[in-house]
């Protein structure tokens, strides 16, 4: 099966497997994207849930053709302890302005008017 | 395992970006000339090949129908739903990728 992964204005096909654990599609993504697997968040858009690495796509309803949003960790260290903070981007994905989406919207108004 | 000198991007009007494998790009007769041609076309060296006439909806229906036809190739039926608000454009489209 394949699925659909996005980040900001981008979209990555993926081939994978429904049994193959998230931890592996994060290492394909890593081959494509140059992002370490630690730094990468993979969250199922609808319903809305962070994907577990150590469970498989199928096993948190990931299924063929699904969007999945990509999330890098923000890059930060705390002053205080020295360590790297763990906070992560918000999901970002762009979507197309749809030129016909406006033209609906008029015309709906139109014939509102007209009743 | 998918390595980054498998895939092909393709960019839409908009400038968004598809990162798709090559084995799917290869459906289109269009893209498979375009990639595999010695030399011919800038699109060989960069992997990456733009279409400013197609929008990115389309762009995203017709890279799902490349996946979608690599899995009926293998035997695996399956719908392949399209609206009909955007048969035209997606014709279009399919012409010009020779799909």
């Amino acid at each position: 099966m394949f699925i659909r992964v996005k980040r900001k204005k981008t979209t990555y096909f993926l081939h994978c497997d429904p049994s193959e654990s998230v931890l592996e599609t994060k290492q394909k993504l890593q081959a494509l994207c140059d992002v370490h697997v630690d730094k990468q968040r993979l969250i199922l858009v609808e319903p809305e849930t962070i994907l577990d690495e150590a469970k498989s796509l199928e096993e948190q309803q990931v299924g063929c053709d699904a969007l999945v949003a990509l999330t890098y960790k923000i890059q930060g260290m705390n002053e205080e302890t020295n360590e790297e903070t763990d906070s992560w981007e918000e999901i970002n994905i762009e979507k197309p302005i749809d030129p016909k989406a406006s033209l609906r919207k008029d015309h709906n108004k139109v014939n509102n008017t007209n009743l | 395992m998918v390595r980054k000198e498998d895939t092909v991007r393709l960019i839409s009007a908009e400038g968004y970006e598809f990162v798709i494998e090559r084995e799917a790009a290869l459906v289109s007769n269009t893209l498979k000339n375009m990639l595999t041609s010695t030399g011919a076309f800038t699109e060989t060296q960069l992997g990456e090949v733009r279409f400013p006439e197609i929008s990115a909806p389309i762009l995203e229906k017709v890279c799902q129908y490349f996946y979608w036809s690599l899995q009926f190739a293998s035997g695996k039926e399956t719908e392949f739903h399209i609206d009909p608000e955007m048969t035209l454009e997606l014709m279009m489209a399919a012409n010009y990728l020779h799909t």
